[in-house]
């Protein structure tokens, strides 16, 4: 029995789309009639977040995007984030399971005292996907606070945050005060809250994981997406105990990833 | 039952019937509740009028043979019933669909054709959870697949190119980056299995791998490798490229040019050339962007050269436990930060180009140069 004699392509179709993008690609090898069936739209929309038509029509991306075809598109959104939500906010997929990826950006964030020139500026730098990323110059508290909606992401997914950025050499307040980092869903018990210090010295270990993209990352704490998901994450960073002057940090923003899991 | 008692009993009967019939002209009368259950039989028992007597009978389609429309049935009796729990369901799905593979595609097939949806999708599921995470080889097995794909047909993905002159640029200033590290890996290197390799045109390979199985495991590893590198090299240029253009990427990027342990893996591997075939695969997924490898045009030939000679002198350094990786993704990261200032500008050109797919006619001969690749039927 040689299955595509068996099945219709449709039928094989709906079971490549249940395995992974990984698999699909496999699949592709075994042999002609799996190659095109395996390569083809009906299987990698699949793989697509379901508004991706939405997702990229509201982006700053060329609408010419939606005319790839799927497959180039998935891993075009894989590997070339876009930017949405009028430049706010930066999506990409997860590649091995084309879960939404996104980025908040500094603009996007709650960050108490931002407009005023005297605490925080803003700046472009040639090694953030956003125009433009927040530098404090000086506060004595510090908060920062994001919030999303839960039906902006994947749902049932668990999803790591991460707070993304740099700190700049002439820097203050950060190298024996820790921040408090918290993450929870809006309605239900707070989590755990993290405290970290951001810019420990040599000789204590370093919390913060050095990025591809050169920035640096800080996990604030886990969620999971579940399937009611009408309600809203919030994350905060703070620090407010010690009133002491801080300055020299540059927030890009907070990164929502979805775990990865090892075991499918 | 005699004509009369039928007659007479009829009307105390509450059960009615369908009457079916599968292609092999065999004929079978099943409860109406049971049946309606199928879209398909709903549909001729209602737009139709059929199924009500045996001359009547509905003739299913040709996927539905009379072992599948039992199985079928089976599904249907339990399901029907309306007071079920989830859980029940449940059980009875996980309990049901356990089965042979070849069986199973049978059953999916038969229940497509009667467009009855929830047992499709529990017979894909089943038979996806059977494939994934098999390679290529194993999955060919299960179903009695033909390895019917020519060598340059399995390539195909990393040949997909785009016009753009930025990233054919990046591709010659990496190529030259990476030429200068070979050589001073070259230097430090005493090793004899480069000339070796270097001898053998892709040619050889493949009639070796798809013929002769009588060499000692030394050289068919080597060879295996070789081949092996010539598209592990275009996956090496595809991914540096990507990692360039893609400064701000998560994780996989770089990793890739740090000669990921996927590809070393894949090498190390020597276990025939066909498994490293579908590892092939994995590396097209993990480097996969059809948008990068900008190596299309003859000028650039020297350039993939370099990038055999490359992995050549990659395989020699992992062995001599030298690594350059780190130096290469200073490099490239490096040339990533000096690119991101334009970068939305770049994405626009880059997506307004299309995709223009050119096949990239490459083999290695034995004293370097390059020649047209024979598109023979080997496997």
């Amino acid at each position: 029995m040689e299955i595509t004699k068996v099945l219709p392509d449709d039928c094989i179709s709906l079971i490549i789309s249940l395995t992974s993008p990984r698999d699909a690609c496999r699949m592709a090898l075994l042999s002609h009639a799996f190659n095109s069936i395996a390569d083809s739209n009906a299987v990698w929309q699949m793989f697509l977040p379901l508004d991706y038509i939405h997702i990229i029509s509201n982006s700053s991306s060329p609408p010419s995007l939606l005319s790839l075809p799927k497959k180039d598109l998935y891993f075009t959104l894989c590997y070339h984030p876009i930017l949405t939500h009028n430049g706010d906010m930066k999506f990409q997929l997860e590649k091995e399971s084309g879960k939404k990826w996104y980025m908040v950006g500094a603009r996007a964030l709650s960050i108490q005292w931002v407009d005023t020139p005297r605490h925080w500026t803003w700046i472009s730098l040639p090694d953030s996907r956003f125009c433009r990323v927040a530098k404090l110059k000086n506060v004595g508290r510090l908060e920062i606070k994001g919030k999303v909606k839960l039906n902006t992401l994947s749902s049932n997914t668990n999803y790591e945050a991460y707070f993304v950025f740099k700190l700049v050499r002439d820097r203050y307040g950060f190298r024996h005060t820790p921040v408090e980092l918290d993450v929870s869903i809006e309605g239900t018990a707070a989590g755990e809250v993290r405290s970290v210090i951001l810019d420990p010295p040599r000789n204590m270990p370093q919390q913060a994981k050095e990025r591809v993209d050169g920035w640096l990352e800080i996990e604030m704490g886990e969620f999971f997406n579940g399937f009611e998901n009408d309600r809203t994450v919030e994350f905060s960073l703070r620090e407010d105990h010690d009133d002491q002057p801080k300055r020299g940090l540059i927030v890009q923003g907070i990164e929502l990833r979805p775990k990865h899991k090892n075991n499918r | 039952m005699s004509e009369v008692d039928m007659a007479v009993i009829k009307p105390e009967m509450m059960k009615s019937y369908i009457w079916l019939q599968t292609a092999d002209g065999s004929i079978q009368q099943v409860e109406q509740e049971v049946a309606m259950f199928c879209p398909m039989i709903c549909h001729e028992v209602i737009q139709k009028g059929m199924g009500s007597s045996k001359n009547y009978a509905i003739s299913l389609p040709q996927r539905v043979n009379p072992a599948m429309l039992s199985l079928i049935l089976d599904y249907c009796r339990f399901h029907q019933v309306p007071g079920r729990s989830n859980k029940e369901r449940k059980s009875f799905d996980e309990k049901f669909i356990r089965m042979d593979t070849k069986r199973l595609c049978e059953l999916t097939s038969a229940a497509d054709s009667l467009q009855l949806k929830p047992l499709v999708d529990l017979t894909s599921r089943a038979l996806a959870r059977i494939i994934e995470g098999k390679s290529p080889e194993e999955i060919r097995e299960i179903f009695h697949l033909p390895d019917d794909l020519t060598e340059e047909e399995k390539l195909e993905p990393l040949k997909n190119t785009t016009d753009d002159p930025r990233i054919r640029l990046l591709n010659r200033l990496y190529a030259k980056k990476r030429k200068e590290l070979k050589e001073r890996q070259k230097l430090k290197n005493i090793e004899v299995e480069e000339e070796r390799v270097d001898d053998r045109s892709v040619d050889d390979l493949l009639s070796f791998i798809n013929g002769d199985n009588g060499d000692s495991k030394g050289i068919k590893n080597s060879k295996s490798k070789k081949k092996n590198r010539r598209r592990k090299d275009q996956q090496k240029n595809t991914s540096a490229n990507e990692a360039i253009k893609n400064h701000n990427k998560e994780p996989n990027g770089l990793n890739q040019v740090c000669c990921s342990a996927e590809v070393g893996q894949t090498v190390r591997a020597g276990v025939g050339a066909t498994s490293n075939l579908h590892d092939v695969e994995d590396d097209i997924f993990d480097n996969k962007n059809e948008l990068d490898d900008g190596d299309i045009d003859d000028e650039i030939d020297p350039a993939l050269k370099e990038k055999i000679d490359r992995y050549c002198s990659y395989e020699l350094r992992k062995s001599s436990k030298l690594t350059v990786s780190n130096e290469v993704t200073m490099e490239v990261e490096d040339f990533a930060r000096r690119l991101n200032s334009d970068w939305p500008e770049r994405m626009q050109e880059i997506l307004s180009f299309g995709h223009e797919r050119k096949p990239v006619h490459f083999s290695l001969n034995g004293n370097g140069s390059l020649r047209r690749y024979a598109n023979s039927e080997q496997r």
